[in-house]
C-alpha cells in the first residue's frame, strides 16, 4: 500500500464537498482530506492558527483550492501560500467552475501548480477529482515536510 | 524752389567757384569805373559788396574770402587817395576797415544763411521721402483683408482700415474719431486694467474678444494689440489687429459638445462594458456550480436508487442528465461568443488555404466513414485574427459536415467568387438541407434555430459567432439557400 499524502480541499459549497468526497471515496483517499469552507480557515489551517493551531505543523501534500470563496478569495490564498518561504513548495491545484482567461492568467502568474475546471458532466467530474487526488496524493513525490501516511 | 538747389549744383568745381568770384569783382570793378566816368560817384562800394553777396551765395565761403580781399585790393588800388597805389592813407584806414567788415559780416551772414537753407531744404527732401514710404505703408495696410485700427491711448481710433470696414461695416470716416471699445462694444475675456497693464508692461497683448458690428450682430475676433511708443518712451498709440474667428469658434464649439458627448457615451459604454464582463464572469461561475450538482447529484440517484425507481423514474432521472448537460454547453457557447466580443484581435497574414486544410484534419471525427467529395478552390491570404478565423472556418464547415448528414452523395465546396480591389468573396456550399430564405434573416441570431434538435444537434450560437467575427474583421457575412437544395455561405473580407 502507497503511502497517501494530505489533501486540504478548499471549498465552501457543501454540495460540491460532497460530490468530490464521493469522487475521492472510490480510490479510498478520503480519509485524507481536510475540508476548509473558506478562504480564512484555509490560512489557517496553513499557518496552524485558530482551531487548527494544535495540529502538527506539517503542510499538506496537495491543496485543492476553489476561486470564488467567502471572506477570503482563492487568488488572495493562492497569493499568500506562493509569499511564504514554507508555504511556497505545496502544490495547489485551482479546482473552478470558471473558464475565464483572466482567472488562469492570474493563477499562473501567482505560480499555481495546476487549473482544473470542474465539467459539469458527472462521470467527468469523477473522472477529474479521481486522476487530480491519485496523482497529486500518491504517484506524486510531495515535497519534504508533507503529511502523509499509510 | 528747388532751382536753388540745381544753381548750386552748376558750380561744382573749385576752378569755376574761385573764377566766379575773380569775375564778379571784376565785372563789379568794370562797372564801378564806367560809372566813375560819367561821374557817378560812391557807387564801387555797394558793387563790391553785391560782388561778394554773390559769390558767398553761389560759391561759398573760401571764394568769398578771395573776392573780398581781391575787392579790398580794388577799392583801394582804384578809389582811394592816393589812386592807383596800394597805399593806404591813416585817415582812409577807419573807411577801409569799415568796408572789409562790412564784407566780412555780409559773408558771415549769407554763409549761415545759405546753409540754413541747404539744411532746410535736405530736410524738406527727407521730410517728403518719408511721407511718400509712409503713404505707401498706409495704403499696403489698407490692402490686407485683416482688420488693422489704431487708436490712441484715450481709446480714440485714428486709423481705420480696409479690413475693419470689411469686418466691421463703417468706412473710415465713421470710424475714426470714435471710442474703439464704444463703438465695437468690445467684451474683454479679462478686466481691462489688467489688459492694459499687460500691454504697458509687455508691449502687446493677445486675446479673444467679442464685437458688435454696424449690422448688430456679434463677432468674435483673435486680437493683437502692438503698444507705439514715442521717443521719450512714452505710450502714444495701440495697433489692434483683429481677425475673425467667429466660424472657428463656432465649429470648436461644436467639436467640444461632440466629444462631451462621445465621453458621456464611452463612459456609458465602458461602464456597460464591465458590467457584461461582471455578468459573464458570474454565469461562468455561478450559473455552472448548480448544474454541476443537478448532474452530479442525479447521477448519484442513478446509481444509488435505481432499484427503488420504475423505469419511468430512471427515463425522468436521464432526461435530467441530458438537460443538464445541454445547459452546460449552451452556457459554455455562449460565454464564448461573449468572449469574441470582448477579446482584442491579434491580426496577422493568414493562408485560408492552410487553415482550410487545418479544419479538415481537426474534424475527422465527424467526416470519419462519410463519402463526402471535397472541392476545394484557390484560396486567398487574409490578414486577421487567425484562431477567430480557424473558429468561422471550423462553423462554417462543421454546419456543411452536419446538414449534408443525409444527402446520399454529399458535396462540400469552398473557393473564392472574385477577388477585387478593395475586397474578397469567399464561400462555402454543401448540398445539403438547406434552408429557407424566409428565414434568412433569423440565420446569424443568437440561439436561432432552423431545424429541431432532433434532427440536428447545436445550441445556435454558431452561426452568431461567424458574423461576429467577420464584423470585427470589417467585413459581411450573408447566405443563400433553397429548402432540399442546400446552402451557400458567403463572407466578404476587406483586402490587407
Amino acid at each position: 500500500m502507497p503511502t497517501i499524502g494530505r489533501i486540504l480541499l478548499v471549498e465552501d459549497d457543501p454540495r460540491d464537498v460532497e460530490l468530490t468526497m464521493t469522487a475521492l471515496e472510490e480510490y479510498n483517499l478520503s480519509n485524507e482530506v481536510v475540508v476548509a469552507v473558506d478562504g480564512e480557515e484555509a490560512l489557517d489551517y496553513l499557518f496552524c492558527r485558530g482551531k487548527f493551531q494544535r495540529r502538527t505543523s506539517e503542510n499538506p501534500a496537495v491543496l485543492l483550492l476553489d476561486l470564488k470563496l467567502p471572506k477570503v478569495d482563492g487568488l488572495e490564498v493562492l497569493q499568500q501560500i506562493k509569499s511564504d518561504e514554507r508555504l511556497k513548495m505545496i502544490p495547489v491545484v485551482i479546482l473552478t467552475s470558471s473558464r475565464e482567461e483572466r482567472d488562469m492568467v492570474a493563477s499562473y502568474k501567482l505560480g499555481v501548480n495546476a487549473y482544473v475546471v470542474k465539467p459539469v458532466d458527472f462521470h467527468e467530474f469523477v473522472n477529474a477529482i479521481k486522476e487530480l487526488g491519485v496523482f497529486w496524493a500518491i504517484i506524486n513525490e510531495a515535497p519534504p515536510g508533507s503529511i502523509r501516511n499509510k | 524752389m528747388s532751382h536753388w538747389k540745381a544753381s548750386l549744383a552748376k558750380i561744382p568745381s573749385p576752378i569755376q567757384r574761385y573764377g566766379l568770384a575773380v569775375l564778379s569783382v571784376a565785372i563789379a570793378l568794370g562797372i564801378a569805373l564806367f560809372l566813375e566816368r560819367y561821374q557817378f560817384r560812391g557807387v564801387e562800394f555797394p558793387l563790391f559788396l553785391f560782388s561778394i553777396a554773390l559769390t558767398v551765395w553761389y560759391a561759398g565761403v573760401g571764394p568769398a574770402v578771395v573776392s573780398v580781399a581781391l575787392s579790398s585790393i580794388a577799392f583801394d588800388y582804384f578809389f582811394t587817395e592816393p589812386l592807383y597805389s596800394l597805399y593806404i592813407r591813416g585817415s582812409d584806414l577807419p573807411y577801409y576797415a569799415i568796408f572789409v567788415s562790412f564784407a566780412s559780416l555780409l559773408t558771415w551772414f549769407s554763409a549761415i544763411r545759405h546753409r540754413a537753407e541747404r539744411d532746410l531744404l535736405r530736410s524738406r527732401d527727407e521730410l517728403q521721402k518719408e511721407v511718400e514710404v509712409r503713404t505707401q505703408q498706409a495704403s499696403l495696410l489698407n490692402l490686407t483683408h485683416d482688420t488693422i485700427f489704431v487708436r490712441d491711448m484715450g481709446g480714440i481710433i485714428t486709423y481705420w482700415n480696409r479690413g475693419a470696414q470689411e469686418l466691421y461695416g463703417w468706412t473710415p470716416e465713421q470710424a475714426v474719431g470714435k471710442r474703439s471699445h464704444d463703438l465695437l462694444r468690445t467684451v474683454f475675456p479679462a478686466p481691462i486694467e489688467e489688459i492694459s497693464a499687460e500691454l504697458l508692461r509687455a508691449g502687446r497683448w493677445e486675446g479673444e474678444l467679442k464685437h458688435v458690428k454696424a449690422d448688430q450682430t456679434e463677432v468674435v475676433v483673435s486680437s493683437r494689440w502692438s503698444l507705439r511708443r514715442n521717443e521719450e518712451k512714452k505710450p502714444v498709440a495701440v495697433l489692434e489687429t483683429n481677425n475673425d474667428i467667429t466660424e472657428r469658434k463656432r465649429g470648436e464649439e461644436e467639436v467640444r459638445k461632440l466629444n462631451q458627448q462621445l465621453g458621456k457615451r464611452t463612459t456609458e459604454l465602458e461602464a456597460i462594458n464591465k458590467e457584461l464582463e461582471a455578468f459573464a464572469y458570474s454565469v461562468s461561475h455561478d450559473l455552472r456550480a448548480p448544474l454541476r450538482h443537478i448532474a452530479g447529484y442525479t447521477e448519484l440517484l442513478q446509481k444509488n436508487a435505481s432499484a427503488v425507481v420504475d423505469e419511468k423514474g430512471r427515463r425522468y432521472m436521464a432526461t435530467i442528465l441530458e438537460s443538464a448537460k445541454r445547459m452546460g454547453t449552451l452556457i459554455d457557447d455562449l460565454l464564448a461568443f461573449s468572449r469574441i466580443g470582448r477579446a482584442e484581435t491579434r491580426e496577422t497574414m493568414v493562408s485560408l488555404e492552410q487553415l482550410v486544410k487545418e479544419v479538415q484534419s481537426e474534424l475527422w471525427q465527424e467526416t470519419d466513414g462519410r463519402n463526402i467529395a471535397w472541392r476545394i478552390g484557390t484560396l486567398p491570404d487574409l490578414y486577421g485574427d487567425r484562431s477567430m478565423l480557424k473558429l468561422v472556418l471550423v462553423n462554417l464547415i462543421s454546419n456543411a459536415i452536419k446538414f449534408t448528414r443525409k444527402s446520399s452523395r454529399p458535396e462540400i465546396e469552398i473557393g473564392c467568387t472574385e477577388e477585387k480591389k478593395d475586397g474578397m468573396v469567399v464561400f462555402i456550399r454543401d448540398n445539403g438541407v438547406g434552408f429557407d430564405m424566409k428565414y434568412v434573416n433569423k440565420l446569424f441570431g443568437v440561439f436561432q434555430r432552423l431545424h429541431r434538435t432532433e434532427e440536428f444537434e447545436g445550441t445556435g450560437i454558431g452561426l452568431a459567432t461567424v458574423q461576429r467575427i467577420i464584423h470585427r474583421h470589417g467585413g459581411q457575412v450573408w447566405a443563400e439557400g433553397l429548402v432540399g437544395g442546400g446552402a451557400t455561405f458567403y463572407l466578404s473580407l476587406p483586402k490587407p
